[in-house]
């Protein structure tokens, strides 16, 4: 059941899904249900960050690493546009893996918020 | 694109060894797209200069091509650092090393 759920998580793929699945399996179905309700308001979407980038090129640097929690590297990249764009061009072919990255950590923070609260 | 390399660490790693191996005093490096379209000055200007004048020791220097340098070397050393942690754990849990 839980399963058709993780689907309708906005540009998830193959990787992430499975990562979750894997993370979750020993969790009761109320705790897979409380960590899918807090996964949903943490995780970040691809597409968002793909956007923050381009947004890099034409006016404010930087915003997709404060949405992903890096505050140093965010506030480099805005006062140094990007430095100097190349930090932005890193970004924008590595948007994927880094957003992937950021929501690996928190399904590993959101198992174990699940896994302890009591309902 | 899904690339197996981990871009972001190799980019940073490898900036950092080419800011230390050139001559700051010398060399001028251009890899900045302001320059390129023909302005004069640009907010990440003297950043690679700055940085690298770090790496040789020269701090005065360092300060007067660019105030972030410092700041700027060591977030890139953490977000480094970041990247190495979570390439070991990547590779802990391929090979089931514990």
């Amino acid at each position: 059941m839980d399963k058709n759920l993780l689907l309708s998580l906005p540009g998830i793929e193959s990787e992430e899904m499975l990562f979750i699945q894997e993370a979750i399996k020993d969790l009761s179905e109320d705790a897979q249900r409380n960590f899918l309700l807090l996964y949903q308001g943490r995780r970040k979407d691809p597409q968002t960050i793909l956007i923050c980038c381009i947004i890099g090129f034409v006016g404010v640097a930087g915003v997709q690493r404060f949405i992903l929690g890096q505050i140093g590297m965010g506030i480099l990249y805005f006062f140094t546009a990007g430095l100097c764009f190349v930090g932005t061009i890193i970004d924008l072919l590595n948007y994927k893996k880094m957003t992937l990255e950021f929501n690996q950590s928190q399904i590993v923070e959101c198992k174990l918020l699940a896994a302890s609260f009591r309902s | 694109m899904i690339k197996k390399l981990p871009l972001e660490l190799i980019s940073w790693i490898g900036s950092l060894l080419y800011l230390a191996g050139i001559d700051p005093h010398t060399e001028h490096m251009s890899l900045c797209v302001f320059h390129w379209l023909g302005f004069a000055w640009c907010p990440g200007c003297g950043l690679g200069h700055s940085i690298s004048f770090l790496l040789h020791g020269e701090f005065l220097q360092s300060w007067n091509a660019h105030i972030l340098g410092g700041f700027g070397l060591m977030v890139l050393f953490h977000r480094i650092g970041q990247l190495l942690r979570l390439e070991y754990s990547k590779y802990q849990l391929k090979f089931n090393v514990n």
